[in-house]
């Protein structure tokens, strides 16, 4: 793992309503290169509403985003993920029309670049792009263990395995910050030590920076370097997770209920 | 077992990616090949005239191939409807007209493949809505293009030079010193160049949806946040289905009027065409280039053959014949679709998929 002190993304002051929904108050929190940031908090906390400020799907009405040392201008999504930002989805979003492999394709998207005239001979250089790519997202597969899927249609497959896709779906895109919206949400114990493991290997293997969002208190503390805490939008704590798990104000509002 | 992916181990990426992977895949479309330009030319389809094999089946089916390849890349592959296609066929023909009309010696294949340019870009300006609406809003606005495009077709009379059958014609054109289109030309001739037209053009589709282009169309099919979010760019997805959609259309439009019609009014572009067009994509089965050839051949050649049958074998007037295959062919949609809503293509794989483990059950 790189070292841990420099920061990589800042969000500073966010506040976002959605008419009268106060879905983040005044929330400030920074990401340091390489580490594995949680984002945990009751339903309906904001979570997921500050992934989607980190990747420009909603745009808070106040506060700044600051990425790789300079304040971000206001920017569409696919603007966005040029600049280095992957994401996964709280519900599966996956292309459920394409396979696995071609799935895991459309994460290279944007590196690909040869224009219409070669794609219609896909011959050349389209071809040798194609081959390139295709090569980076079978390691991928490879990686993630889902080589038996490759040529199966993602609408057909289990729930589990529909994650690990995405999952590889957003690695595919080499990013610097990998966003995870409740990985494991759903999956059986083995389903989530499988999903855990993967996650540190990416975290380890490609130095990739990740925040993640997951109730499972016991995940958390084992990946975490550290954890921001919301509660109704508004930031509670922040810390490793074992000052995050004394903090008294944590136990009230979050610990105490039941997930 | 005559179909089987085990045993054929692709070493190289670069295979895997090939049109056609699988051996028998590759034999199949050679097969086809050799039947479309060996046998039909020579033996025509047995029990059929030469002239009615060409004229009324071979000639219709590979243009209305054409549109229905066109309007499968815009609904199948990138989820955008369109009720307009029997315009943008218009699209293609009036401007393939004025084009004739302004360059008299241009050769007829580029004056064809430039009025594909024309409706590409047509195509991509009546797509504009489709950036801000979805579904029945877009269908709507679809039908509004062709609307709009029908009584251009009738009020603005430059676009038929005036003339006062207030309809397009098409008059002899030569290539290589071979008469391809008009009056004085040969079926065989136009048969063939429709054909190889037809071949490359789907040659063409088949390349660009399995690349990046054709990935982002179906991203923004399947889920357009995501899509967004990953870095595909709506607007450029978008319109650029559109106009290669619409290119395809424009250009199977110019064909039908000069390489098969040989003269064409609005009607040959109204609303009623682009049902027909639809139902030819709905039933060939939705982003497939397999089923865009099976739903044209289906929709096109039952009705004739049922008109044909009728009037031959029984005698009937062709305005019943025409009624009741209009009956029939709205019979086979509903029990096509109860059958398999996903159209003859996956049809047509589950067959496939049996043959792979003939002559075992699984
Ligand atoms: N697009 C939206 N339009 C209106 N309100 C929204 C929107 N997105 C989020 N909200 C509101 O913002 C608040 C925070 O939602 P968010 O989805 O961020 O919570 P969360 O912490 O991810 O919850 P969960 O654990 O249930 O996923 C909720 O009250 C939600 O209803
Ligand atoms: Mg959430």
């Amino acid at each position: 793992m790189s070292e841990k002190n420099s920061v990589i993304m800042e969000v500073k002051n966010i506040n976002l309503r959605f008419g009268g929904v106060i879905a983040i108050q005044n929330v400030s929190f920074n990401i340091f290169e390489g580490e594995i940031r949680a984002i945990i908090g009751p339903n309906g906390a904001g979570k997921s509403s500050m992934l989607n400020v980190i990747n420009g799907f909603y745009h808070p009405q106040e506060g700044e985003v600051w990425f790789n040392g300079e304040k971000r201008p206001s920017m569409e999504p696919y603007q966005i993920a040029k600049t280095g930002i992957a994401r996964t989805f709280q519900n599966i979003a996956l292309f459920k029309g394409m396979t696995t492999i071609e799935n895991v394709m459309t994460g290279r998207q944007l590196k690909m670049n040869k224009n219409f005239f070669w794609q219609m001979l896909r011959y050349g250089p389209a071809i040798d792009e194609e081959v390139q790519h295709r090569r980076r997202c079978e390691e991928i597969i490879d990686f993630l263990e889902i080589n038996h899927i490759r040529k199966t249609p993602v609408g057909s497959l289990p729930y589990g395995l529909q994650k690990r896709v995405e999952l590889a779906r957003a690695l595919a895109m080499d990013p610097k910050i990998l966003l995870l919206d409740e990985p494991m949400a759903g999956m059986n114990v083995e389903e989530k030590q499988d999903m855990s493991r993967f996650i540190i290997d990416v975290n380890e293997e490609f130095g990739t920076t990740i925040a993640l969002i997951e109730h499972d208190m016991a995940v958390v503390m084992d990946l975490a370097d550290r954890v921001v805490v919301l509660d109704y939008g508004k930031l509670l704590a922040d810390g490793t997770p074992a000052e995050v798990q004394s903090n008294q104000a944590v136990i009230d509002a979050y610990l105490g209920v039941p997930h | 077992m005559f179909y089987r992916e085990t045993g054929q181990f692709k070493s190289k990426y670069k295979e895997e990616l090939a049109a056609f992977p699988l051996a028998e895949d590759k034999v199949g479309i050679a097969i086809l090949l050799v039947i479309a330009y060996v046998f039909i030319p020579i033996f025509g389809i047995p029990g059929l005239s030469f002239e009615f094999t060409m004229g009324a089946i071979m000639i219709p089916v590979f243009i209305f191939t054409i549109t229905t390849l066109g309007l499968n890349i815009l609904l199948g592959f990138a989820g955008q409807i369109s009720l307009g296609t029997g315009a943008f066929m218009g699209v293609g023909a009036y401007s393939c007209y004025k084009i004739m009309t302004i360059f008299p010696d241009l050769n007829i294949i580029i004056c064809v493949i430039l009025s594909g340019f024309v409706t590409a870009i047509v195509g991509m300006i009546f797509g504009l809505p489709s950036l801000k609406i979805k579904g029945f809003y877009l269908i709507v606005a679809t039908l509004a293009a062709q609307f709009f495009l029908e009584w251009a077709f009738i009020r603005v009379a430059w676009l038929y030079n005036y003339n006062d059958s207030g309809g397009i014609e098409g008059t002899n054109k030569e290539m290589f010193g071979l008469i391809v289109s008009g009056p004085q030309s040969d079926a065989l001739t136009r048969y063939f160049i429709v054909l190889t037209l037809l071949v490359l053009l789907t040659w063409l589709a088949s390349n660009v949806i399995r690349g990046r282009i054709g990935r982002s169309w179906m991203m923004i099919r399947d889920m357009d946040i995501a899509a967004e979010l990953i870095g595909v760019r709506p607007l450029t997805a978008k319109l650029s289905a559109f106009a290669f959609s619409s290119f395809y259309i424009g250009i199977s439009g110019a064909l039908m009027v000069f390489f098969w019609l040989g003269a064409a009014e609005v009607e040959s572009f109204d609303v009623s065409h682009s049902f027909t067009y639809l139902f030819m994509v709905i039933i060939g089965g939705l982003g497939s280039i397999t089923g865009s050839y099976m739903g044209a051949a289906l929709v096109w050649v039952i009705p004739v053959l049922i008109k044909e049958i009728g009037k031959t074998a029984f005698g009937f007037d062709a305005f019943v014949m025409e009624n009741f295959s209009i009956i029939f062919l709205g019979v086979a949609i509903v029990v096509i679709l109860i059958v398999e809503p996903h159209g003859l293509a996956r049809l047509w794989q589950i067959t496939k998929q049996k043959l792979r483990l003939w002559p075992f059950p699984y």
